[in-house]
C-alpha cells in the first residue's frame, strides 16, 4: 500500500512514543527480576517504528523536520505518562522521556 | 556437516577406518578429522507437553537444536513451530541457563545451520518463573512445549498491575497500524490482549482458551486474523472496545495497589 510522507511520520511518531513510553514505564517497575526479563520486550514498537523510518526520505541523513517530529513525540509521552501518574503511578520519572527521546532517534538517523 | 561412519579394522602395525573412495567433500587426502565412537552420542528423548503429534521433518529440526545446544541446562522449544504444518515464522527457543549467552549469536549460528528463523530468549529458572507469575503471554506459550527436561512449574498468579501495563502496550500498535501489520503481527497482538483478559480474570492462559476467547470476544476466527482477511470495522471496534476496558482496569489496579 503507497502511504504518503505526512501518514508514514504519524505511523512513525506513533510507534516509536510507544516503545520510548515502554521503556520509561519499565524504569517504573520495581522488581529487579522482572526487569532483567524485560530487555527485549519494547522491541515490537520499535521494530515497526525503524520499518517506517527506512521509507521516510531522506533515509540516510537528519529529518528536516526533526525537532517538530521530536516535540510530537515528547509530547505524547509525557500525556500517556500523566494520565498514569495521575492514577497513581509511582516511580515515573518524566525528566527522563526527553533523554530516551534523543537515543532513539539518534539511533534511527532522525536528529 | 557431513558425517561418515566407519568401523575401525585391525591392521598389522596400526588399527584403520576405511572410507569410500568416492566420499563427500571435506573428507580430501591430507584433511584432519575427528574420530569419535558412535555410542557415545546421547540420545535425547525430550519431554512433549501437550503436543499429540509432530511432523518428522520438525522432529529432525528438534533433534537437532537440542544436540547443538546441550550445553545449556534445559531447553524448550515452544510457539507457533509446535502447531500443525508449516507456517510458522520462526522458532521459539527458552535457554534455561544461569551463565550469561549470547542469544544473537545462537540465533545467528542455528539460522545458518538450518536455514530458519529462530527467536532465543536465554532466561535463568528464577525468571523463567517470574515470567509464568506474571506474564499471560507466558503461560500460554508454555501450556505447550517440548522440552530436554521436565519443567517443574511451581507458581501462583502475580498480578502486578504495572507489568501487566506493559505487556499491554504490545497491543496498541494494531489500533492505528491496522493497514500496515501483516496477518501474523495482527494475530501476536491480539493473543498478547486476550491473554492479559484471561489472566485479569483468574481463567486458564492457554493458545485453546486464547483462539475461543478471539471468536467469543472479537467475533473473528483466528484463522482470518493470521491470514489477514479481516473484517476490519466489526474487528476494530471490539478490539479497541476490549482494550480500553482492560487498560482502565489495568489503572484502576495500579490505584487500588497490587492484588
Amino acid at each position: 500500500m503507497e502511504v504518503n510522507r505526512k501518514k508514514l511520520i504519524n505511523l512513525f511518531i506513533e510507534n516509536i512514543s510507544n516503545a520510548i513510553l515502554h521503556r520509561i514505564l519499565e524504569k517504573a517497575v520495581e522488581d529487579d527480576v522482572i526487569r532483567r526479563y524485560y530487555d527485549k520486550e519494547f522491541l515490537n514498537s520499535f521494530e515497526i517504528a525503524k520499518k517506517y523510518r527506512e521509507k521516510i526520505n531522506p533515509v540516510d541523513d537528519k529529518l528536516p523536520d526533526s525537532s517538530e517530529i521530536k516535540g510530537i513525540i515528547i509530547k505524547r509521552v509525557n500525556n500517556e505518562l500523566k494520565i498514569r501518574i495521575s492514577k497513581g503511578y509511582k516511580n515515573i520519572d518524566l525528566s527522563l522521556v526527553e533523554s530516551a527521546a534523543n537515543t532513539i532517534l539518534s539511533e534511527l538517523k532522525i536528529n | 556437516m557431513v558425517i561418515l561412519v566407519g568401523k575401525v579394522s585391525k591392521g598389522t602395525l596400526m588399527d584403520q577406518i576405511y572410507i569410500p573412495k568416492e566420499r563427500p567433500l571435506g573428507f580430501e587426502i591430507g584433511t584432519h578429522v575427528i574420530i569419535k565412537p558412535t555410542f557415545e552420542e546421547e540420545e535425547i528423548k525430550p519431554v512433549y507437553c501437550n503436543i499429540d503429534k509432530l511432523e518428522s521433518v520438525k522432529v529432525m529440526v528438534m533433534q537437532k537444536i537440542f544436540s547443538e545446544l546441550d550445553f545449556a541446562d534445559n531447553i524448550i522449544i515452544t510457539g507457533s513451530f509446535l502447531e500443525k504444518g508449516f507456517q510458522f515464522n520462526d522458532i521459539d527457543v527458552i535457554l534455561i541457563d544461569g551463565r550469561k549467552i549470547d542469544s544473537n549469536k545462537i540465533e545467528l549460528n542455528l539460522g545458518r545451520l538450518l536455514g530458519l528463523e529462530f527467536h532465543i530468549t536465554v532466561l535463568d529458572y528464577p525468571s523463567l518463573l517470574k515470567g509464568l507469575e506474571t506474564d499471560p503471554l507466558y503461560q500460554a506459550m508454555l501450556s505447550r512445549y517440548i522440552a530436554k527436561k521436565r519443567i517443574i512449574m511451581k507458581y501462583k498468579n502475580e498480578i502486578n498491575y504495572k507489568v501487566l501495563d506493559l505487556h499491554l502496550l504490545k497491543s496498541k500498535p494494531l489500533m492505528e497500524n491496522f493497514d500496515y501489520l501483516t496477518g501474523n503481527q495482527k494475530y501476536g497482538m491480539t493473543r498478547n490482549l486476550i491473554a492479559i483478559f484471561l489472566f485479569l480474570n483468574n481463567r486458564k492462559v492457554s493458545n485453546e482458551a486464547i483462539n475461543n476467547e478471539i471468536k467469543k470476544l472479537l467475533k473473528e476466527e483466528t484463522e482470518n486474523i493470521k491470514q489477514n482477511v479481516i473484517n476490519k470495522a466489526i474487528f476494530l471496534k471490539e478490539y479497541k472496545g476490549l482494550y480500553n476496558k482492560i487498560f482502565s482496569r489495568i489503572l484502576d489496579g495500579v490505584k487500588n495497589g497490587s492484588e
